[in-house]
């Protein structure tokens, strides 16, 4: 199971990530989870001294996430990453790469989000 | 002055894998350096939720060759956290030695490759030679090179006898003294330092805010090793503290490696002496429920596995982040104020794995 996780809501995303700054946590990186009923799970990994603290963010594919890379630029990449595999609609990246960090042009859009997966066919 | 923004990579002569760097420059100095990957990503995470837990760990071994024990021990330790699997004392301590026999081959080739880099041909030499020992050796024990598949949920699926753990103990100490011949070099030619003293500094506050991981972070102060503080396998019953050097240049990263080689070669001496006799493995069945996170400290530093299951076959979610992913971050941070020239190297210094960053 997963130890010190909370759930927060996206108004708290970033008074939360500024207190964990404030208390010393490196951010260890952010999951992705794509629930197949229209909801994905945001978790963002914070480690103190080997004792991680994580926090839940459920959201749609609508919902608006703030970045939390001008707090933690370590999350720039992780931040990319989800956006464009999983279609989450994260805004303020310090570096923003438009959905090109790892897939090319004409690629499948976001390839790990319900129903886009791509189905990886069995020989 | 102008700016003028030059791509690095994603082919270079010091770069094994595609990794590219639009680097803006003034006159010879980077300004500001842009990390564009993708040109290899797999998709594991995504294969892995259509095998099943078992055939997941041979997926996740092949998200990269030079560590690919600690991929499956970080997987399997986590299924066995969601299982509630006590693994048998013996396999506890068979981990340790194929994990350390990854790091000393891992951090004898980044040697080599920074040798390389800098144009040291004879060096690079000494170093992959010394390698092949370790290499050697994982075949001997498990009877291939690179991705040996000797983990399995709930142990080992091999074992190392008493006669063959006392020949992987003469080896290390071949390899040790081979290894304070050459280190050497790194440690006091002229040439060598001129192109790491002072190259890239890191500060522990850059460090720790930026998420540095694993050697990087360690050479800018930050006693930050999974080994040490999460005491996984059988690293709760060995000594063993974090290596830690102060200066935060490419110099300290190389003696945090170097230094780390020695503790590998100690930390096998500990085993030979300690391992106990028993099973390998202990039965597992059924399948797992849950989330759990797995961490273990890999050659460039900590990985992390997020794992979900549902109780059937296969695991709703893999999630990987890999230590080379967290030190992109620090990289672009060094970059800046860099010469031209320097690039090879610094990018060389954080021991970027891509086919782990583009799992």
């Amino acid at each position: 199971m997963l130890e010190n996780i909370s759930d927060i809501n996206t108004d708290q995303l970033l008074s939360v990530t500024q207190q964990v700054d404030l208390e010393g946590y490196r951010f260890v990186t952010a999951s992705c989870v794509d629930n197949n009923n229209g909801t994905l799970d945001l978790i963002y990994h914070y480690d103190l001294d080997g004792i991680l603290k994580q926090f839940r963010l459920q959201v749609t594919h609508e919902t608006v996430v703030p970045s939390i890379s001008r707090i933690f630029y370590a999350a720039l990449l992780v931040e990319n990453e989800i956006k464009e595999l999983f279609n989450v609609n994260i805004t303020g990246i310090v570096i923003d790469y438009g959905g090109h960090l790892l897939l090319s042009k004409g690629a499948p859009e976001s390839p790990m989000a319900y129903p886009n997966q791509i189905t990886i066919e069995r020989r | 002055m102008p700016k003028s923004v030059i791509p690095f990579g994603p082919q270079h002569p010091v770069l094994p894998e595609p990794l590219q760097l639009k680097l803006v420059l003034q006159d010879e100095k980077v300004v500001e350096a842009i990390p564009a990957i993708g040109y290899v990503h797999r998709g594991l995470e995504k294969l892995t939720e259509t095998k099943d837990i078992q055939q997941n760990i041979f997926v996740v071994e092949r998200i990269c060759g030079i560590c690919s024990f600690m991929h499956a021990l970080a997987y399997c330790q986590g299924i066995e956290e969601l299982m509630n699997v006590q693994v048998p004392d013996r396999a506890r301590y068979l981990r340790v030695v194929w994990g350390e026999l990854h790091r000393t081959h891992s951090h004898l080739l980044w040697l080599g490759l920074l040798a390389d880099s800098f144009g040291f041909e004879s060096l690079f030499m000494q170093a992959w030679r010394c390698r092949e020992r370790v290499m050697d050796l994982m075949e001997m024990t498990a009877g291939s090179r690179v991705i040996i598949s000797t983990n399995t949920i709930g142990g080992t699926r091999r074992d190392i006898d008493r006669e063959t753990l006392g020949h992987i103990i003469s080896e290390v100490d071949i390899i040790q003294a081979e290894l304070k011949e050459f280190e050497q070099v790194f440690m006091y030619d002229y040439t060598v330092q001129h192109r790491l003293r002072g190259v890239g500094v890191l500060t522990k506050e850059d460090a720790y805010k930026l998420g540095a991981v694993g050697p990087v972070g360690r050479a800018s102060g930050l006693a930050q090793d999974m080994r040490s503080s999460l005491r996984y396998a059988a690293y709760n019953e060995l000594d063993i503290e974090p290596i830690v050097e102060t200066e935060g240049d490419s110099y300290a990263r190389t003696m945090v490696r170097i230094r780390e080689l020695h503790q590998s070669a100690d930390l096998l001496h500990q085993v030979y002496d300690k391992i106990p006799d028993g099973e390998i493995a202990v039965p597992v069945k059924g399948f797992p429920t849950g989330e759990v996170i797995s961490r273990v400290e890999q050659p460039r530093g900590e990985v992390l596995y997020y794992l979900k299951a549902n109780g059937t076959k296969n695991l709703e979610r893999v999630r990987v982040r890999t230590p080379t992913f967290a030190n992109i971050p620090p990289l672009m941070h060094m970059l800046p104020g860099s010469l031209l020239s320097d690039v090879p190297v610094l990018i060389l210094c954080i021991d970027p794995c891509i086919s782990c960053t583009e799992r």
